[in-house]
C-alpha cells in the first residue's frame, strides 16, 4: 500500500469518525471497492457499529443497499428497512447484521468519476432519513474530498 | 331398489371396520368384522357398550363447558380402546358411536383401526411433503429468474448502453472522456461476470463434482460468510480423499446448505461451525450453530412448519443414513448426518 493509499484510508476513516460525531446517525460507515484482483467491495471503517460482523461482508453489485448504490451511482433513501420485501441476510447483509431500521447511502466516486465506495448512514430507531439526509452526507464527502 | 338394498348389505358385512348395532343395549346385528374381531380378542360387547354409554353420558351433560358448541354437536363421540388379541398383541382402535333411532334406543358402535388411520395420515404427510418440495422448487426458479433479471440483465444492458455512448469521433478529440466510458464499461461487465458466477455456484456448485465435498463446502462457507458476516467454520478430518457416491455427495452438500440458512435466517446466530469427518467406515457431518435453537419435539411431528427438517430426514434415511438435531432453547442448534461408507 502506497502513502497515496494510507494517506486515502485516514481520509475515509476520519470521514465515518466525524459524521458520527457531528450527526445523530446511530451508524455511519464506508465500503471500498478493491483495486485489484476481484474487486470486491468490503465496508472499511465504521463507527456506532455493534459487532465486527460488517468486516466479513462482500458486497455484490446490485444487491442490497450499497449493491444498489455501486451498480446505479445513484444515493439510496429508504425507511421502515424491517418491513422491506428484500430486507434478508442475502440480499440486505448490513441492515441486518447492524439491526437498521432507516438507512441513507451515496456513491463515492474515483478520479474518473467510476463509483469506488458507498457511504451509508442509518438509524437504529424510528428517526426518518430524507433527500436532506443525503445531502448532509454529500456535504461531508465533498468537504473531506477538497481538504 | 332391492339390488341397491344388496349392495348397502354386501358393504355393511365386508367393510374393514367392525360395526355393531344395539338395541336396548342387546346386540341386535354384527357385520362379518365385528365377529372375527369378537372371536379373536374375547370381545365381550357388555364393556364397549357400558365404556360408551359412560362416555356419551358425560358428552350430554348440559354442565359442560361447551353446552352450546356446534362443533361438539357436529363431532361424532369416539373413544380410543386398545385390545389384547389371545396371543398377547395389543391393537388400537377408534371406537365411534352413532344414534340411528333414538326413540327405539337404537345405535351402532364402529371399530376403526388405528393402524390403518395412522397409515391414512402418514400418506397425508408423505402428500404434504411432495407439496413442499415442489414448492421449494418453484421458488428457486422465481429467485434465478429475479436474479437474472435484476442483477444479470440489468448488468448486461448497462453496458449496451454503455457501448452506444462510445462515439468513435471523441476517441481522436476528447481521450478523457472515452477511456472513462470504456473503464465504466468493463466495470459493469467484469461485476456482471461475478454475478454470473456466484449465481452458477448457488444452483450447482462445479467443485462439488471436480473437487468433492470439502472444497465445495469451504466455497459454500465462504459465499455465506460474505454474504452475511457470521462467522463459519470448516474442519474436516480424513475427509479429502474420499470416494463418496454422487447422491451421499449431494445430500451432505444440501443439508449443510439448508442447516446453514436455518440458522442465519431462523435462529440469528453469530457463528456457525462445519465439522466433516471421516471414520473407518462412515462419514459424519456436523452443522453447529450458537443461535437461538428450537424444541426439536415440537418440530420433529408433523406440524406443516417443519418440513424442510423433515424433507432433510427423508432424503438422509433414503440413502440408509442416520440424520439427527439436537437443540435447546438459548443454546444452539446442531445437525447431524451419518452415511455408511465403504
Amino acid at each position: 500500500m502506497g502513502d497515496e493509499e494510507i494517506a486515502k484510508e485516514s481520509v475515509f476513516n476520519n470521514l465515518v469518525q466525524t459524521i458520527y460525531h457531528q450527526e445523530d446517525f446511530d451508524f455511519v460507515s464506508i465500503a471500498l471497492q478493491e483495486v485489484t484482483g476481484l474487486r470486491k467491495i468490503r465496508w472499511r471503517f465504521a463507527a456506532g457499529n455493534t459487532n465486527e460482523r460488517f468486516r466479513r461482508i462482500v458486497l455484490r453489485s446490485g444487491i442490497g443497499i450499497a449493491g444498489l448504490v455501486v451498480r446505479t451511482g445513484e444515493p439510496f433513501i429508504e425507511n421502515d428497512l424491517e418491513h422491506h420485501q428484500y430486507t434478508d441476510y442475502i440480499s440486505c447483509p448490513i441492515t441486518m447484521v447492524e439491526h437498521l431500521t432507516n438507512a441513507v447511502a451515496i456513491p463515492i466516486l474515483d478520479s474518473d468519476q467510476l463509483v469506488s465506495g458507498v457511504l451509508l448512514a442509518g438509524y437504529r430507531n424510528h428517526q426518518r432519513v430524507t433527500v436532506h439526509s443525503s445531502h448532509v452526507l454529500q456535504e461531508y464527502l465533498t468537504h473531506s474530498n477538497n481538504s | 331398489m332391492l339390488e341397491s338394498a344388496n349392495w348397502v348389505e354386501k358393504n355393511f358385512s365386508e367393510t374393514a371396520d367392525a360395526i355393531f348395532i344395539f338395541q336396548d343395549d342387546q346386540l341386535l346385528v354384527s357385520n362379518q368384522a365385528a365377529q372375527t374381531l369378537q372371536a379373536d380378542y374375547d370381545l365381550s360387547t357388555t364393556y364397549i357398550t357400558e365404556l360408551m354409554q359412560a362416555v356419551v353420558k358425560q358428552q350430554r351433560t348440559k354442565t359442560d363447558d361447551c353446552f352450546n358448541c356446534v362443533v361438539k354437536g357436529m363431532a361424532k363421540t369416539s373413544v380410543p380402546l386398545t385390545l389384547k388379541s389371545k396371543d398377547g398383541q395389543s391393537f388400537s382402535f377408534f371406537v365411534v358411536y352413532s344414534e340411528l333411532d333414538h326413540a327405539k334406543k337404537v345405535y351402532s358402535l364402529t371399530l376403526k383401526s388405528e393402524a390403518l388411520m395412522q397409515r391414512m395420515d402418514q400418506l397425508a404427510q408423505q402428500r404434504k411433503l411432495v407439496q413442499y418440495v415442489n414448492r421449494a422448487h418453484e421458488e428457486e426458479r422465481k429467485r434465478l429468474s429475479q436474479d437474472l433479471h435484476d442483477s444479470i440483465a440489468q448488468g448486461v444492458y448497462s453496458a449496451i448502453m454503455g457501448i452506444r455512448h462510445l462515439d468513435p469521433a471523441t476517441s481522436h478529440t476528447d481521450d478523457a472522456a472515452f477511456n472513462h466510458q470504456t473503464k465504466l464499461i468493463e466495470k459493469q461487465l467484469y461485476e456482471t461476470l461475478q454475478e454470473v458466477k456466484g449465481m452458477a455456484l448457488d444452483i450447482r456448485p462445479s467443485v462439488l463434482d471436480s473437487f468433492g465435498l470439502e472444497s465445495a463446502l469451504k466455497a459454500l462457507a465462504k459465499r455465506l460468510e460474505e454474504n452475511t458476516g457470521i462467522a463459519i467454520m470448516v474442519v474436516s478430518h480424513n475427509a479429502d480423499q474420499l470416494n463418496l457416491v454422487e447422491d451421499v455427495q449431494t445430500v451432505l452438500y444440501r443439508i449443510a446448505q439448508e442447516s446453514m440458512t436455518n440458522a442465519i435466517k431462523h435462529a440469528s446466530a453469530n457463528e456457525i461451525n462445519l465439522m466433516l469427518v471421516a471414520h473407518d467406515h462412515r462419514i459424519s457431518l456436523e452443522i453447529i450453530d450458537d443461535g437461538s435453537g428450537f424444541d426439536v419435539q415440537k418440530h420433529l411431528s408433523f406440524n406443516g412448519h417443519s418440513l424442510g427438517l423433515m424433507n432433510m430426514n427423508e432424503r438422509v434415511k433414503a440413502l440408509n443414513g442416520v440424520f439427527q438435531i439436537n437443540s435447546k432453547i438459548g443454546e444452539g442448534t446442531t445437525v447431524k448426518a451419518e452415511f455408511p461408507i465403504a
